[in-house]
């Protein structure tokens, strides 16, 4: 075992050495995703999207200018230095994710870390970061207590699920006004960390705002049968339903609400996967009407937005879903802060972090902007709407962002 | 009886004919030749892959591609019995979970790295729409999967107990260096027995595919599911599979519709664990 | 019979010789990679590993019943660990001792109905039973539920063991492992190991002679189960964070059983031998293949496990076994 441990030694010190030589002109972040493992769709998309993060950054795209760093070459504070994103597997596993948070920051020498999708990787991956003071910044990871932690050098874009929730409930408090009978709410999660703490948030903030919460449904995630939560569905008939479900599962409602003959009068879907590529490719035709919910929609021809979901089409074949686009943002929001810091210093960066102040035109997402509170949390980070509309989502809520009309009741197939 | 839970009923009873089918190439492996094949889910996702080319090639449906991923399964089954399985057989069980395990990590990856990690789905109206009688609503293809799947358990069922091969294959499992003596040959039986078991997991995986979703690592979803019918069922018994899959697929969906879905795996387990408790040699196993 | 002796005692020696360098870099190597902090993690994740998969030895290779379910074990030792910070505000080694009673307590619960099943029965009883808790556990509020609970980010003090150098975590780990293994081998060369290894060969047989099989089978899955929860406890002071998943998965369990397997199971340093292929293995072939996200790393890395079952069925410390003994003369068997 040693020699072999001594052979891979001696291969990465050269490639290190060959890498310091390059390292006047390129800035390396790492960036760990689940590239295998469950969530493996969700992860290659992300890295796609920050793939695409790093042409917009390292190539002159002046038909992008008002985003930062777009209509440049490379980081004009840093010499027009460009961006290197090392990406790594975090197989969906907590210990993967620190060991390769580990590995990127001493054997990389990474001054920045992004990821890592799943909350519990996150957990961990952060705490490395935080102990070799390199600023991590996770665009997507939502369970509450990571911002609870007291760390200094960790960041986070995305919104949480306190503020998801109450766009909902104004959403469905707007339709009740409106004169729709909207009174009962079932909520059906999957039982991970994301499902729970989305659905508890989702359950408290519509009690709070006037609706009956008659059904809550956890579920096993990757479970092989849907058909018993659709019939329980179909029996108590609740006005809205909110289905919080990883990819997989997504799949098998949309497909068995079909075989069932269920349709409730409006139908939310939160995100994940209801907004996987893969999902709305495999099923969009048999969830027209579906309302969801998303950072990112592609607005009108000419603008960033359109732009980008056309590049990223063009590269991967598909729309830019939400959490690849909440992805690149996190990542354009850290290479932002490293030029106007000047400096790969990761404390310099940090602080640079720290002073970030984006406004909503400087922004790929729908977010208000990105500016961070003391505890690392984007206070500026906003959802809207979006429905389903012949097999691709159209933004439809607040009104100032929406593109399209809703169209209710849901329609199914 | 509410028509509602007839319906759950009715669902369970469809998903463990499912269940049943998956399983059953899974028991014979198991039972005849003492093999855990921990690479049985894969083997079904290979068979969903089989069923989603044939149908993005040439719009092929079940008719094309139950025969295509049969065959190209029992392939699978053969190779894999001649280049690992008789090798590791000889050491212990642990030689076979070990020798398995890799070979479903292999498997599973190599799907990934072929078709990537997107989730797949044939078009839902593959087979038509669903049916409806007395109030009760049955999709088709999980019909024509559940059907099927009790055909091919018959089918296994009489190969094994009313054909010469069959009591050659047994003979082979029971007792090897005896069937040698009689002049069979043990290598060959076992190859037999490969084929058919990763041939009727073929038809199986295709038939999924109809009314799943194909990713690699979907045959993990599933393969548990295989295990716990298997010895619920007894090892080796065709029957029993049938049994186990059936009795599963309703205490699942009764379970999951009554007490809620997180516990549905929970009544499974205690189900088993206290089969296993008084019954050690599972539903109709021999003792 | 001279020349056989001579040769033997030039065996002997070239064995001590080789001792002492092996057990010169296992004691230096921390040093050796100081410069190198994936390398010195690696070290300290190898000696984990085979911590667990030394216990996991115990029942599955000297008893011969395959647990497919230890993840259980591990589960109970980490969970122990954090909820002694989490709710006490201990330092989590507190919670150590507990995860090792709680843990023997359930394998007597599973051992006593399930010790005589035989083969796959036991496996699957297991399998069942650490399905059950992971479920269990994503349900209670108590055990952090599907969010799983986070140790000591920042270290109070050093009884948190939170370092971010691997250094310290490898010699913890080291003198466990040297603990457990010092254990096996008292375990091995008792009446017990005796009875164990006689029950393996033919449990009939064993019986007919008037051994407790069933007892003793107990006892090693308890042994078992307590050395398993030392690895979780000692697993989440490293990584300070366990949810359902990476305490109580599946493949928790399959890992330790795959390193005893590949090492040789039954034989003392095999498990260790597993992990220091493996793990290494695992984490290099993730760090070069795994960021292209094509799951390459588990092609290569089901290859080889599929290549060493295929070739040395009996693990690697079963083939180095064999071709000593071999090399010795027959005649020497005695002295061996």
């Amino acid at each position: 075992m040693l020699w072999i441990g001594r052979a891979v030694l001696g291969v990465v010190v050269a490639t290190a050495l060959s890498a310091g030589a390059m390292a006047q002109q390129t800035v390396k972040i790492g960036a760990i995703y689940p590239l295998s493992g469950n969530a493996a769709s969700a992860g290659n998309y992300s890295k796609a999207a920050i793939e695409l993060g790093v042409d917009i950054v390292n190539n002159a795209h002046p038909d992008l200018k008002d985003l930062p760093l777009a209509a440049t070459q490379g980081l004009p504070g840093l010499n027009g230095a460009k961006i290197e994103v090392v990406f790594a597997d975090n197989q969906g596993t907590p210990a993967a994710g620190q060991n390769q948070a580990l590995r990127l920051i001493t054997e990389e020498k990474v001054v920045a870390l992004l990821g890592a999708y799943q909350s519990g990787i996150t957990v961990t991956a952060s705490a490395m970061a935080e102990r070799h003071g390199i600023p991590f910044v996770t665009p997507e990871s939502v369970a509450a207590n990571l911002t609870e932690r007291g760390f200094k050098w960790f960041f986070r874009t995305t919104p949480v699920a306190g503020d998801i929730a109450k766009a909902y409930v104004e959403f469905l408090k707007q339709r009740k006004t409106a004169g729709a009978k909207v009174e009962t709410v079932a909520i059906v999660n999957e039982n991970t960390e994301y499902g729970t703490s989305i659905a508890s948030v989702v359950k408290d903030e519509a009690t709070k705002g006037g609706f009956n919460v008659a059904l809550v449904i956890p579920y096993p995630a990757n479970t092989t049968d849907v058909q018993p939560q659709v019939l329980q569905l179909k029996e108590k008939n609740p006005d809205v339903v909110v289905f919080v479900s990883y990819t997989s599962d997504a799949i098998l409602y949309a497909k068995t609400m079909k075989d069932l003959n269920y349709k409730p009068a409006i139908l939310i879907a939160d995100n994940a996967g209801f907004n996987d590529p893969s999902f709305v490719k495999t099923s969009g035709a048999l969830v027209e009407g579906l309302i969801n919910r998303s950072s990112f929609a592609a607005g009108k021809p000419g603008s960033v937005s359109a732009i980008i979901n056309d590049m990223f089409k063009k590269k991967t074949g598909v729309d830019l879903d939400d959490p690849s686009g909440r992805g690149l943002q996190g990542f354009l929001t850290l290479a932002e802060a490293i030029n106007r810091a000047g400096s790969t210093d990761p404390a310099k960066i940090q602080a640079a972090l720290r002073a970030t102040d984006l406004k909503a035109n400087q922004v790929v997402t729908g977010y208000n902007g990105v500016k961070f509170d003391e505890k690392g949390q984007n206070t500026l980070g906003s959802s809207l709407l979006t429905q389903m509309q012949g097999g691709a989502y159209v933004p439809v809520w607040p009104a100032d962002k929406a593109s399209g009309e809703i169209k209710l009741p849901y329609k199914g197939w | 009886m509410s028509l509602t839970l007839l319906q759950v009923i009715v669902s369970g009873l469809l998903l463990g004919a499912v269940y049943a089918l998956f399983a059953s190439g899974l028991t014979l492996i198991w039972g005849m030749m003492n093999v855990v094949n921990f690479a049985h889910g894969d083997f079904v996702m290979l068979a969903m892959y089989a069923a989603f080319v044939v149908w993005t090639a040439f719009g092929g449906g079940p008719a094309a591609s139950v025969p295509i991923a049969a065959m190209l399964l029992a392939t699978v089954g053969v190779l894999s019995y001649f280049l690992l399985v008789r090798h590791i057989m000889r050491g212990p069980m642990l030689a076979q979970i070990l020798g398995t395990f890799g070979l479903a990590l292999f498997l599973r990856y190599s799907a990934f790295w072929l078709f990537g990690s997107d989730f797949r789905t044939l078009p839902d109206t593959i087979l038509g729409a669903p049916f409806e009688f007395w109030g009760l609503r049955v999709d088709a293809p999980r019909l024509l999967a559940g059907a099927i799947g009790l055909l091919v358990i018959l089918g296994l069922h009489l190969i094994l107990t009313r054909t010469s091969l069959g009591s050659k294959m047994l003979a082979v499992s029971e007792d090897a260096v005896a069937a040698q003596i009689v002049g069979i040959r043990p290598e060959y039986m076992q190859a037999a027995a490969w084929a058919l078991a990763a041939g009727a997991t073929g038809i199986a995986g295709a038939l999924i595919a109809t009314f799943f979703y194909t990713s690699p690592t979907v045959g993990e979803t599933l393969a548990i599911i295989a295990f716990v019918t298997v010895s619920l069922g007894g090892f080796g018994s065709v029957p029993g599979a049938l049994v186990a899959g059936l009795l599963i697929g309703v205490v699942e969906s009764v379970s999951a519709y009554v007490i809620g879905p997180v516990y549905k795996d929970v009544i499974v387990y205690i189900l088993f664990v206290l089969v296993l408790w008084f019954r050690p040699q599972g539903l109709m196993g021999k003792a | 019979m001279q020349p056989i002796s001579k040769d033997h005692s030039r065996i002997r020696g070239a064995h001590l010789v080789l001792l002492v360098v092996l057990a010169a870099v296992v004691l230096l190597y921390p040093l050796l990679t100081a410069k190198f902090p994936v390398y010195q993690r690696l070290g300290a994740l190898v000696l984990l590993y085979a911590i667990g998969a030394s216990a996991w030895n115990i029942v599955g290779g000297y008893a011969g019943q395959v647990s497919i379910g230890h993840a259980v074990f591990f589960g109970v030792g980490a969970y122990s660990a954090v909820l002694a910070y989490h709710h006490l505000g201990l330092p989590p080694i507190a919670g150590v001792p507990l995860g090792v009673l709680v843990s023997v307590l359930i394998a007597a619960i599973i051992g006593v109905p399930t010790v005589r099943l035989a083969g796959h029965y036991f496996s699957m009883a297991t399998i069942a039973v650490a399905e059950l808790t992971r479920v269990m556990t994503t349900t209670s509020d108590f055990l952090g539920g599907a969010q799983g609970l986070t140790g000591p980010t920042v270290p109070r003090s050093v009884l948190d063991l939170s370092f971010t150098s691997s250094l310290p975590y490898y010699y913890i780990f080291l003198a466990v492992l040297a603990g457990v293994l010092w254990l096996t081998w008292r375990m091995e060369t008792s009446r017990m190991g005796f009875y164990l290894r006689a029950i393996k060969d033919n449990e009939r047989a064993a019986r007919s002679l008037g051994v407790m099989a069933g007892r003793y089978k107990l006892y090693a899955f308890m042994l078992s189960a307590a050395l398993t929860s030392l690895a979780g406890g000692l697993y989440l002071t490293m990584f300070g964070f366990i949810d359902p998943d990476s305490g109580l998965g599946i493949l928790i369990s399959v890992k330790m059983l795959i390193m005893a397997a590949l090492g040789g199971a039954g034989l003392l340093f095999g498990p260790l031998i597993g992990a220091a292929i493996l793990v290494p293995l695992e984490e290099i072939s993730n760090s070069v293949l795994g960021g292209r996200g094509a799951g390459l790393t588990f092609v290569v890395y089901g290859a080889i496990i599929m290549i060493i079952a295929r070739f040395l069925p009996a693990g690697l410390l079963g083939l180095l076994t064999r071709l000593f003994k071999k090399s010795a003369a027959p005649g020497d068997r005695d002295a061996a």
